[in-house]
């Protein structure tokens, strides 16, 4: 600041300040609560013995609504199905992007500069007009694994594809989530490794150590940061994507919290708002609490997408 | 050394291998596919669910002349233009520079923006049906009886306004940040000398802050684009395309007509249509990031 030459106008700016701490405060005031009011029916709602589809205070407070979650309802098999599929994509995606976000940074074959663009142009395809090709190449294997398993296993054979099935088994959709996730931790992962000196390793390769040795005791803990900022995202995004489930998920065994949640709501007859209310908090946890987590990467991870 | 170099290049193909397949099998071989698909007439059921065949340009002359799927590109255009590229812009924007002050409550304020954002699409929109249906009941509703003013049957009268508010709200925290990363470049003493100056905070903005932004806002802009063309299970939630398709997003479309008319070869010829516009979004973003990658 410099020094003001008189008292005047130093107090006209003072105002002025004023006036925008004023306009600040409105501002985000008003975009606050545009944000926040959606959330107030189906926080008082899952509370509430008698909840409506509106806005009301609760009567009577209660924790029935959730406890008829995982009685009534297979709310547990849900989450379960949920917190399985999505953890393991995920898990799946941090040591695929971690690898592979490395070989990025560090490479300088031919091939890094179109991979890179490459990764930028699938990043915008989107997946609704991907999921019609997707399902046709996901039954025909599926049909494939169906035929050579039938013949060994006989009637075991569902048993066994409720786990390996590329349709209505975990592994098709855990892989088919994967996919949809890894083109932006990649890039994540590759601009985070930029920004790690190679010194480390070469260091490192002097001293003798192997690849795997400087994976295990170099890279992984230099890089806990990026692969976190990766895991976070990918596991809020693919946690939240009800497009993949509802295609690719139909016996009631594989559920998962969406599709429990949505199946509920289209009991046009008897929609129970309260239990309703009670799934939504129950599948809404998760992502929040991995956002206050993932809240100081965000800057770095959106900007990463665009920045480079 | 030589040696331990090229070993370092096969180590590094090998450790990107397991990534650029999973990428290929599922995201560029299914891109591929849907060309290849709607030439056939692929179904779910029926006589051609078992045996397919070429069918040469008949789903895309059928798609050319359905008044549906020109009514569904020009809903999402709407859908686009009005939640991604004004709305979440605008209030994003907002947000952004109210909070390159140092006012109080600053992390209070960024956590209720980003609220939105992290709940899933089937309970954003669930809430939404509170907000919006149910007549005079309906939370909004309620707002602008407050205000004296007659509410209407929201998702009835004006469907497509709701769905662009619907997504505005849910997409400003992304616009927020990346314009905050945005404003964080602008030099401080440029905004100081400005001031020194004697200019106009609306001057500020117009003269310096929006020149030095525009890179930012373009990038931005692109991004929104692609990823609100890909918007589904917030809007199907919702209102499932309807009433009488004012809603039915192209993506929408394209999974009623694969997963509720079984119509597998038509689906893919109106997925060839999104990915392609899609490729012409992303093409322009991919040659503004060349300079920077």
């Amino acid at each position: 600041m410099p020094a003001a030459p008189s008292s005047a106008p130093s107090s006209a700016r003072r105002r002025q300040r004023h006036n925008h701490g004023f306009l600040s405060y409105s501002t985000l005031l008003l975009i606050s609560v545009f944000c926040v009011v959606p959330f107030f029916w189906i926080f008082l709602s899952s509370f509430d013995g008698d909840a409506q589809l509106f806005l009301h205070w609760p009567q009577q407070w209660t924790f029935d609504n959730y406890t008829r979650v995982f009685t009534v309802e297979d709310g547990g098999l849900w989450l379960f199905n949920s917190l399985f599929i999505v953890g393991c994509a995920t898990i799946l995606v941090v040591v695929l992007a971690g690898f592979g976000g490395y070989a990025l940074s560090r490479s300088r074959a031919w091939w890094k500069l179109p991979f890179l663009y490459g990764i930028l142009l699938i990043r915008v395809l989107p997946p609704t007009a991907l999921v019609v090709p997707l399902y046709t190449i996901l039954l025909t294997l599926n049909n494939w694994e169906s035929a050579i398993l039938r013949p060994i296993f006989g009637g075991l054979t569902r048993d066994i594809m409720r786990w390996t099935g590329f349709i209505d088994g975990y592994l098709g959709i855990i892989l088919v989530l994967a996919a949809m996730q890894l083109p932006l931790a990649l890039w994540i992962m590759k601009t985070f490794f930029d920004s790690v000196s190679p010194e480390y390793e070469e260091a490192a390769i002097i001293d003798g150590a192997s690849l795997v040795q400087r994976i295990r005791y170099v890279l992984i803990p230099l890089a806990l940061p990026g692969l976190a900022a990766a895991g976070l995202f990918s596991f809020i995004f693919a946690w939240g994507d009800f497009l993949m489930p509802l295609i690719f998920l139909s016996s009631p065994e594989l559920q998962t919290l969406p599709l429990g949640l949505f199946r509920a709501f289209l009991r046009v007859n008897e929609i129970d708002y309260g239990l309703l209310a009670a799934i939504s908090i129950i599948y809404l946890l998760p992502p929040a609490a991995a956002f206050v987590f993932a809240r100081r990467f965000l800057v770095a991870t959106f900007t990463g997408g665009v920045k480079g | 050394m030589k040696h331990r170099r090229r070993t370092a290049a096969w180590q590094l193909n090998l450790l990107l291998f397991p990534s650029a397949l999973i990428l290929a099998l599922f995201i560029i071989y299914p891109a591929l596919y849907s060309v290849y698909m709607s030439f056939t007439n692929e179904a779910l059921v029926g006589p051609s669910a078992r045996d397919p065949s070429l069918v040469g340009f008949r789903n895309y002359l059928r798609l050319f002349g359905d008044a549906e799927f020109w009514n569904a590109l020009y809903v999402t255009l709407v859908f686009v233009v009005g939640s991604a590229i004004i709305g979440q812009f605008v209030l994003g924007l907002a947000s952004a520079l109210a909070l390159t002050r140092r006012i109080r409550f600053r992390s209070l304020f960024s956590v209720f923006i980003l609220l939105p954002n992290a709940a899933p699409e089937v309970v954003a929109g669930f809430m939404w049906i509170s907000m919006l249906a149910g007549g005079d009941n309906a939370t909004l509703s309620r707002i602008v009886m407050f205000f004296g003013i007659t509410p209407p049957d929201w998702l009835q009268v004006f469907p497509l306004w709701m769905i662009i508010i619907v997504n505005t709200w849910r997409g400003i925290a992304t616009a927020m940040i990346l314009l905050s990363a945005g404003l964080s470049t602008i030099p401080q003493d440029v905004l100081e000398a400005a001031r020194i100056d004697g200019a106009r905070p609306f001057q500020i903005f117009r003269r310096i802050t929006l020149p030095l932004m525009l890179p930012t806002i373009v990038l931005y802009m692109l991004i929104s684009a692609v990823s609100t063309i890909a918007v589904f299970g917030l809007i199907y939630t919702l209102t499932r395309g309807g009433p009488g398709g004012a809603t039915e997003l192209v993506s929408i479309y394209i999974y009623n007509q694969s997963f509720t008319a079984f119509q597998l070869g038509y689906g893919a010829a109106v997925s060839v249509i999104v990915l392609l516009i899609s490729m012409a979004i992303g093409i322009a973003y991919v040659r503004m990031m060349a300079v920077r990658v």
